[in-house]
């Protein structure tokens, strides 16, 4: 039985950082139909970035920089590989944001080395005991974080007038441009917002992992997979396929073979695709002709 | 940064000091490949920067044949195509007489053929895989160019077996190792050593490099009532495994091979690395020799510690073997270097041991047993020997 809920807690904890960055992919979607492919970039830059700056002030008070680098980051990705591609409607933004993702890895790896390095942990890294089940304190604040970010996301859209423009932007472009919105910008807002949560993942899982340029492409991979799962128009799809593909690959992981652990997640990801393409969670799109 | 900064201009240095030892003389080119850059590189570098070390020694005293050594030193960043390409750079542009360096078991797999085929020696100070130096054998092959002076993975594993089950007395052991060419044959390696004491490992693990979660495999492992973990893989996922164990509260020997001494192992693992065991064949034993080497090391480079010193130390060796072997040839040709060094009628005094007669025709491994290999563990930081022994 213990066994079983450190499983199922090691699993939700790394779920929920493939969840917190499929969060990332959701938000460009919504707004353009566009990803960016680079996200996995993102976190290892936004990690990298905390990194360079928390050897000057506290682990808090790097948070906001890091954000705030994310969304810059952001709005050139949407800048320079989005928008000229949008703008002539061709599917050229696939390959641009993977692009950029090279180019910013590369870039990461010529300022930071492309050794991974240790990132300081902000609180103990003393396990807790709760149920017989072993817990580090930053998993807890993985958990609390994500939850947090992805709270604070879905309040500012429901509740400000900017986040209404953006709601109203996803349902229906051009007649929000119609009311007076600005598309444009929304959809600049949009990855601003994909990047930096993309950053924020990035800082609150490297002293779990380490920090470093090559961090992010394997995080980037799965968590693709679990937009994909959960549906990349819903935010509770993303939560719930980051908890299915991180508790399936723990409990594979277990019970049949540690060499099997990332199989039953892209089994789940074909059933998907075949049975429900929009997702477990997402809203099958009528096409009208 | 600083440090790459400071190494470089140390670089400079001694290049410098090289150039100024050439009096006029043509230097012997040697060339020196290995990764400086990626996950390998703390072991590359620390190679790299002691044979660099040897060197400016060498010709400080008046280089061999009355001619400076002079390294031509190409970054093969462990990947095995990169490393092919450059020894061809090396030995067809470069004109190098002699190789030294390589870190990793793929890379020299894939460059050994041209030094093989150009008739030129190549010393090796890193890789373990066990095949490295019998590629190109006799009696099929008439002669060999390829020599090591690092441990084979036989006989790492046979060293790890022998330290858990006769040492320790440990029935129930677990396997964890990395899906790499090195972790896999390294477990098979593992597997056998284990069997001939009869002794069957209660479960095998294996993990991805970049994997950021070890539960499953320590979950595995604990409940299968492992006395102890046997490791095959490199740095950081080692350090998973370190502090994953301590994360599950989980306290048993970690028992593996001799990358468990590297820095990025003992950094990121922090407290959870200390008291892992592993074969080395330098430490520290606080003989003058070996003192003043670690000494002049750190103050050239300006660190607090060599980042790989059990990849230092036998590097600085392969340039004095390389040149006693050049001495006695009186040529740079590469045939009659081969020669000498299969032959060498001088001792040499090196770092690891005293070299006497090290590689014979048949026998181009440095290490034939684990008789001259230690156990060596992490205190405070510090790779040392295990005490007692």
């Amino acid at each position: 039985m213990e066994i079983f809920l450190q499983i199922l807690f090691s699993g939700c904890a790394i779920g929920m950082i493939y969840a917190v960055i499929a969060f990332g992919y959701q938000l460009t979607f919504a707004t353009s139909g566009t990803l960016n492919f680079g996200q996995g970039e993102a976190l290892a830059l936004g990690a990298l970035m905390g990194l360079s700056i928390v050897g000057h002030v506290p682990y808090w008070a790097m948070i906001p920089f890091a954000l705030v680098f994310g969304a810059l980051y952001g709005i050139v990705v949407e800048r320079i590989g989005v928008r000229p591609a949008m703008k002539v409607k061709s599917e050229g933004w696939i390959m641009a944001t993977i692009a950029l993702g090279i180019i910013m890895k590369n870039v990461a790896e010529n300022i930071w080395g492309k050794e991974d390095v240790k990132f300081p942990s902000p609180v103990p890294e003393i396990p807790m005991q709760a149920f017989g089940v072993n817990i580090l304190p930053m998993e807890l604040l993985v958990i609390g974080g994500a939850l947090a970010m992805m709270l604070a996301i879905e309040v500012f859209n429901r509740k400000s007038i900017y986040g209404k423009a953006v709601v109203a932007t996803a349902s229906d472009a051009g007649a929000a441009g119609l009311m007076g919105v600005n598309t444009g910008q929304v959809i600049t807002f949009s990855y601003a917002l994909s990047c930096a949560t993309a950053a924020f993942a990035g800082i609150l899982i490297a002293p779990l992992t380490l920090a470093g340029a090559g961090m992010g492409g394997s995080l980037g991979l799965k968590a693709f997979a679990v937009a994909i799962i959960g549906g990349l128009t819903s935010g509770i799809g993303a939560i719930v396929g980051g908890l299915l593909l991180g508790v399936s690959e723990t409990a594979t992981g277990y019970y049949i073979s540690t060499g099997y652990k990332d199989v039953p997640g892209l089994v789940l990801l074909l059933l998907v695709l075949a049975i429900k393409p929009a997702g477990l969670f997402g809203k099958t799109a009528i096409k009208k002709v | 940064m600083s440090f790459k900064l400071k190494a470089t201009i140390a670089a400079i240095a001694v290049t410098f000091s090289l150039g100024a030892g050439a009096q006029g003389k043509d230097p012997i080119k040697v060339g020196l490949s290995g990764p400086y850059t990626g996950g390998s590189s703390p072991m590359g570098i620390s190679m790299r920067d002691a044979i660099r070390l040897a060197v400016s020694e060498i010709n400080a005293a008046g280089g061999v044949l009355g001619r400076p050594l002079q390294l031509v030193e190409r970054d093969d960043e462990a990947k095995n195509e990169l490393g092919a390409q450059i020894t061809q750079e090396l030995i067809h542009k470069e004109k190098i007489v002699a190789g030294l360096g390589v870190i990793n078991t793929g890379v020299i797999l894939a460059s050994s053929r041209y030094y093989q085929e150009a008739k030129i020696p190549l010393i090796t100070p890193g890789p373990t895989g066990s095949v490295v130096t019998k590629q190109f054998m006799p009696p099929e092959f008439t002669e060999n160019y390829i020599f090591r002076v690092s441990l084979p993975d036989s006989i790492q594993a046979e060293m790890i077996a022998q330290e858990a089950v006769d040492n320790r007395k440990f029935k129930k052991l677990a396997i964890l190792a990395d899906s790499s060419n090195y972790g896999q044959l390294g477990r098979e390696d593992m597997t056998k050593a284990l069997e001939k004491r009869n002794v069957k490992p209660v479960t095998v693990e294996k993990f991805n490099v970049k994997d950021v979660d070890m539960t499953p495999q320590l979950l595995r492992a604990k409940s299968a009532g492992a006395e102890a973990v046997l490791t095959y893989g490199v740095g950081p996922e080692l350090a998973q495994i370190a502090n994953g164990m301590a994360r599950l509260g989980w306290k048993v020997p970690i028992i593996g091979s001799h990358t468990l001494s590297m820095p990025n192992f003992i950094e990121t693992a922090g407290a959870n690395a200390e008291g892992a065991v592993f074969p080395q064949t330098f430490v520290n034993d606080g003989t003058p020799k070996r003192t003043k080497f670690i000494d002049t090391y750190k103050k050239t480079y300006n660190v607090p510690r060599i980042p790989g010193q059990g990849w230092a130390a036998p590097g600085y060796d392969t340039v004095y073997l390389l040149a006693a072997a050049i001495k006695q040839a009186g040529s740079t040709d590469g045939a009659k270097i081969r020669e000498a060094l299969e032959n060498l009628n001088t001792k040499v005094e090196g770092l690891l041991m005293t070299y006497d007669r090290p590689f014979t025709k048949d026998n181009h491994e440095l290490f034939k047993d684990s008789s001259k290999a230690v156990m060596a563990t992490i205190r405070n930081g510090e790779v040392v020997k295990v005490s007692g022994k």
